[in-house]
């Protein structure tokens, strides 16, 4: 997917585990690691709010489009 | 009561009936072929070795299918229903329709009635055949679904 996921660097910045976020967030452990693996094949717009309004960012800070 | 659990169990089964009755076909198949040869009533004498060619060719495609249906079955008992194995099984399954048709086909040059069974193993194939592209679509929406975040 050309579409590249930079959670990991956002949380690092934010200093928050994953484990963390997922309860914050309201998602399995399992389905955070899908999200930040770049294994996702789709994100759900409440999902994206969610992580947004934890660590404080904008979706542009956690997507990015890179060309294969 | 009825239930699933209690429905894949029959249809194991039935599998394993049609497994029995391939293993018999090929064991007993000198007698089947005798009393066809009688029943025929001298019209196709001569012909047993063709039989034995159309049974023993025969049995192989049949039970790899008896077979991967079999895999398939104990695939959908523990849950796994729209995974890419099963979808490899269901073209596996289709294409061995096909062979058994085709082995049926030749088959009629000698004896006409092989057309009859030919006609339906192929159309056992293509129905197969779609399921198959059904249950591959099935996959990749399921893939869809479970990788969404």
């Amino acid at each position: 997917m050309p579409i590249i996921v930079n959670l990991d660097v956002m949380m690092a910045k934010r200093k928050i585990s994953s484990g963390e976020l997922a309860q914050r967030i309201g998602i399995t452990p399992a389905n955070l690691s899908i999200l930040k693996n770049n294994k996702a094949k789709a994100i759900r717009f409440s999902t994206l709010e969610a992580i947004c309004r934890e660590l404080d960012c904008q979706p542009s800070d956690l997507l990015r489009y890179e060309e294969i | 009561m009825w239930d699933e659990k209690k429905s894949i169990a029959l249809s194991k089964l039935g599998v394993l009936i049609f497994m029995l009755l391939i293993l018999a076909a090929a064991v007993f198949a000198p007698w089947l072929v005798d009393w066809l040869v009688n029943f025929s009533q001298a019209h196709l004498a001569g012909k047993e070795p063709l039989f034995y060619i159309t049974l023993y060719t025969g049995c192989i495609p049949a039970m790899l299918l008896l077979y991967e249906l079999y895999q398939l079955l104990q695939r959908i008992s523990r849950g796994e229903v729209f995974v890419p194995k099963n979808v490899t099984s269901l073209r596996r399954i289709s294409w061995y329709a096909f062979l058994g048709g085709g082995i049926c086909l030749g088959s009629a040059l000698y004896y006409i009635l092989f057309l009859l069974i030919a006609f339906a193993a192929a159309f056992a194939g293509i129905v197969v055949r779609v399921v198959k592209n059904v249950f591959a679509q099935a996959v990749e929406l399921k893939q869809e679904m479970d990788y969404t975040v």
